[in-house]
């Protein structure tokens, strides 16, 4: 036995016992995947044949006319044109371009090949078969086996050429190759067969690919799950410690098209009836914001089926709209995956490869759902982490607002709970009541007085459930409020808030309402009576024809009747001042004075009472003369009215030139105002002798006059002001403006 | 009769004198309030008309309380002042029998005083013998109202009031007939008059005013006068 022919058994036998080990292992591993079968049928074939082959060599050196070898042969025959088909199929399969049609071609040229042999075998053809002396077998191929063999052999080279960057593995580019050459050298060369040359290269061709198959499809895989397990573990890290949905979004592409080893990837998110690209890894960033509607392009169907989509090529299996531009002329192999969370789709994840790119398997979509579960939740997170965000910023900044609204207010405003603690307190209570720092918690009982209470419970429960409100009077320091009662808390009550309105002024214009009400009703209604009363008396005695004193009550009555002309005139006078603007001419002081002296002159006669002017200037000032004259007027009227008969009246007028003003006095020796009233006489309708009030109850008026003669006064850019003892009388002050210094607004 | 007239208004007090002494009244006039007091000592009037709003330190109110304090004399208020019924009120609190606001007419003016002077000479039959239950007794001849032993004054008008009441002991005395039978029938419209006195003689006879025994209202209705069991005196 020559040394060729043993190197050529030891290596069948090697390949034989790899090849059936690396069988068991193909069928361990995955029986169900379609690569694994046919690499399982392409080593089970080229097993028959070097099985074929080292029976066919062994038993020819045993006896070379035993039938045994013919089966043999056979044997070896059939695992040749098997496993070149196998061969073919195999590698149809690693590129990828297998279809329905080439699965039906393969099958068909197999059974024709096999058919063949076998009607060979079964008419007992002599095999052309030369059994050298040192066991070598030659034998001559049939023509249409020969034509087979070809067509197959360069079929496959022709598909390992033509997709060769699919097969990224040169190893199995190598082998496959080899595998086919080793093939075509048996069948072309006999010779070379003769010396199991053919047989050796197909048989290192075998393990070649075998080991590349092993390491592509298990040992890598196995690899990468390790790092890909890594990877998972980095990935989660990375995107569950970012908060900002924009670096969560862009981690979670980068990572993804990094960890499959993709071109690009790129996020879509939910937005109502649209998806908009949120980020992009490695493609255009002009792309961000562009739409897709659900439904529409892959995105859009993933987000709308719920289901993940892998293409292994874009352009020639997508048939809807392109997802982005561009999509058809770039895109190859493409994975999505919807982003869910909560049983809603928030987003779609897609990564891409290019069209000179990878192809996708099935397991990456597995994958990149993992990463898309962990993107949904980092996603919604962040989103929920950002709406958490800005509800707290929205009601922080409300609250503050509120809280500057209630500390600025100048209403005083209490909170309590529903034991009655105070919870809260603005500046204004804090004042009002003089509460000190540490006053929450403790009983409202004890920090305000009884009379800012309501008083009782059931009044104000029954209106808070009422109206939501209860509203009492409160009198504090002086001042009059109206506390707003309402409930805190809806539906349950958790305690209440009190809002104090100070209607002090309101009370005051009210009282000042009534007052004048009350006054011109008395004012008025005197001498009403009291011309009534006459008009009746008359009327009786003319009835009787008594007329002895009919110019007497004809006279009363006339008085009673210029009396209330001249207190309705002194109402409209007030009201005319008020509203008017007066009509300021430069007037002689000296000249007020006279004309003042001269109309009250019978008024002090009646009176018995000494009337005198002591003019000291030639002074004067802009007046609107008629109001002016009324305020000097009702002065001296004033101060006839309340000097006893046989009294002293004196007006003084004189000019202060250091500041430049005209000062007019009056003055009288009559009863005096009290010092408690000093400052209300010329508030409107105050009146000397109110009731309770010792003093000057005979004096009749409307209450009006030194009111009047204050807004007069001031009318004139002056001040009005009165000094006065009890008993020894009052002396009113007026000053103006000297000589044209007063401008008229 | 004699009736003073108190009112610092020369020209109202010589109208109102002149109507009245025309209609056959003496008549005392007063310009202001402790004048009229003094006069009121001096001359025993049988009616005094006062006004409110006074000059000396002593308004009507004040003169009306100081008369009470002494006597029954009738008293009618004659104001400008009054606005709300809550003055009125204030009035007939002093004490007063009748308060009218001004402008009144003369012959208003001379039917309320005669009215009022009416009310204050009660006919009294023989067969009303009083009330007297230990606690509270009413003499309707003497005109006598004793409270635990201590006897009070009524004005004419209260007394009046009392009488009718206890007249129609045990039964409603309605509002209109009320008014009719003390005050006149004049007054039928004045229905706050009866409210006002009757929280007066409250005050005066109920052991507690706030939870009446003897008056009680029937609501919407009028008043009823109900008969209390004798208290016997520990002392007797």
């Amino acid at each position: 036995m020559s040394i060729p022919n043993t190197i050529t058994l030891l290596l069948n036998g090697l390949t034989l016992a790899l090849a059936l080990g690396f069988l068991l292992i193909v069928l361990w591993q995955d029986i169900r995947k379609e690569l694994n079968q046919f690499f399982a049928a392409f080593l089970f074939l080229v097993t028959l044949w070097n099985a074929g082959a080292l029976l066919a060599q062994a038993l020819s050196l045993v006896d070379r006319e035993s039938p045994l070898v013919v089966i043999a042969i056979s044997v070896m025959e059939l695992g040749f044109t098997g496993s070149s088909v196998a061969a073919y199929a195999l590698t149809a399969i690693l590129v990828g371009t297998h279809s329905r049609r080439f699965q039906i071609l393969a099958f068909a040229s197999l059974l024709i090949v096999l058919g063949y042999q076998l009607f060979l075998i079964v008419n007992n053809r002599n095999l052309p078969i030369e059994i050298t002396d040192d066991g070598s077998l030659t034998y001559r191929l049939q023509p249409i086996s020969s034509i087979f063999y070809t067509i197959f052999s360069s079929a496959t080279v022709y598909l390992i050429w033509r997709y060769r960057r699919k097969i990224r593995s040169r190893m199995l580019i190598l082998g496959m190759t080899l595998f086919a050459a080793g093939q075509s050298l048996g069948f072309l060369n006999p010779e070379l067969r003769a010396l199991s040359i053919s047989i050796n290269i197909s048989s290192i061709a075998t393990l070649v690919t075998s080991f590349s198959i092993l390491r592509q499809e298990f040992i890598v895989p196995l690899a990468e799950r390790v790092t890909q397990v890594e990877a998972m573990h980095r990935v989660s890290l990375a995107i569950s410690s970012q908060i900002a949905i924009d670096t969560v979004l862009s981690q979670i592409t980068t990572q993804a098209a990094g960890w499959l080893d993709a071109d690009a990837a790129g996020i879509f998110l939910n937005v109502g009836s649209e998806l908009e690209l949120a980020t992009v890894s490695n493609l255009p960033e002009r792309f961000v914001h562009s739409r897709v509607k659900l439904g529409q392009g892959i995105a859009g169907t993933v987000a709308k089926t719920h289901q993940s989509i892998r293409l292994e090529n874009y352009r020639r299996q997508w048939r809807g709209e392109p997802d982005l531009p561009l999509a058809d002329e770039t895109f190859g192999s493409l994975i999505c995956v919807p982003l869910i969370y909560g049983g809603d789709v928030i987003g779609v994840l897609m990564v891409v490869a290019g069209q000179q790119g990878r192809t996708f398997e099935r397991e990456h979509v597995h994958l990149l759902e993992l990463l898309g579960a962990q993107a949904a939740v980092a996603i919604a997170h962040s989103r929920l982490f950002a709406e958490q965000h800005e509800l707290t910023r929205q009601v922080e900044a409300a609250r503050s607002q509120l809280e500057t609204l209630l500390l600025s207010t100048e209403n005083p405003v209490v909170a309590v709970d529903r034991q009655f603690r105070l919870i809260f307190a603005n500046p204004a209570a804090t004042m009002l009541f003089s509460l000190g720092d540490d006053v929450k918690g403790m009983e409202i009982t004890e920090l305000v007085p009884r009379i800012a209470l309501p008083t009782g419970y059931r009044n104000p429960l029954r209106d808070l459930r009422r109206n939501r409100v209860h509203v009492y009077e409160v009198s504090l320091e002086g001042k009059v409020y109206l506390c707003h009662l309402a409930a805190l808390g809806r539906p349950r009550t958790m305690g209440w808030v009190a809002v104090l309105n100070d209607v002090t002024q309101l009370k005051e214009l009210d009282r000042l309402k009534s007052e004048m009400v009350r006054m011109t009703s008395h004012d008025l209604k005197n001498p009403l009576q009291a011309a009534m009363a006459h008009l009746e008396l008359l009327s009786d005695d003319v009835g009787r024809g008594d007329l002895s004193e009919v110019n007497i009550t004809i006279d009363t009555i006339q008085k009673q009747l210029d009396r209330m002309n001249r207190i309705i005139g002194g109402i409209l006078d007030l009201e005319r001042v008020k509203s008017g603007t007066p009509t300021m001419e430069l007037r002689s002081a000296a000249e007020m004075v006279e004309q003042t002296i001269e109309e009250m002159r019978h008024i002090a006669q009646e009176r018995d009472v000494r009337l005198e002017a002591v003019v000291d200037t030639d002074s004067t000032f802009y007046a609107d003369a008629e109001q002016f004259l009324r305020a000097l007027v009702n002065l001296v009227e004033n101060a006839i009215k309340f000097t006893a008969d046989g009294g002293n009246v004196r007006v003084v007028v004189s000019r202060d030139e250091k500041e430049g003003i005209v000062i007019f006095k009056v003055e009288d020796d009559g009863i005096g105002i009290p010092e408690a009233l000093q400052e209300l006489v010329f508030d409107r309708f105050f009146r000397g002798g109110q009731r309770g009030q010792r003093g000057a109850e005979h004096v009749s008026g409307s209450g009006l006059g030194l009111n009047l003669v204050r807004m007069i006064v001031e009318s004139h850019g002056g001040k009005v002001w009165l000094k006065s003892k009890e008993g020894e009388g009052t002396t009113f002050f007026i000053t103006v403006p000297e000589n044209g210094e007063f401008e008229q607004n | 009769m004699k009736v003073l007239i108190v009112e610092d208004e020369i020209a109202i007090r010589e109208a109102l004198g002149r109507k009245l002494r025309r209609d056959g009244f003496e008549v005392v006039l007063s310009g202001d309030g402790l004048q009229g007091l003094r006069a009121f000592h001096a001359e025993r009037p049988d009616l005094v008309i006062l006004d409110i709003v006074m000059p000396g330190g002593m308004d009507g109110l004040t003169v009306c309380r100081r008369i009470r304090e002494v006597a029954d004399t009738p008293v009618m208020m004659l104001s400008a002042q009054a606005v709300t019924e809550e003055d009125v009120v204030d009035g007939l609190n002093a004490g007063a029998d009748e308060y009218l606001i001004k402008p009144v007419r003369l012959n208003e003016f001379v039917a309320r005083v005669q009215a009022l002077l009416r009310r204050a000479q009660i006919t009294v039959s023989d067969a009303d013998q009083g009330y007297n239950d230990g606690y509270l007794s009413i003499d309707l001849h003497r005109r006598h109202v004793h409270v635990s032993g201590k006897r009070i004054h009524l004005t004419p008008t209260e007394f009046k009031l009392i009488a009718v009441l206890l007249e129609n002991a045990g039964r409603v005395v309605n509002q209109r007939d009320l008014l009719e039978q003390v005050w006149g029938r004049e007054y039928i419209d004045d229905v706050y008059y009866p409210r006002v006195y009757i929280s007066q003689l409250r005050r005066k006879i109920e052991p507690d005013a706030a939870n009446p025994i003897y008056i009680l209202t029937e609501h919407r209705v009028g008043y009823r006068f109900e008969k209390q069991p004798p208290v016997v005196s520990k002392h007797e």
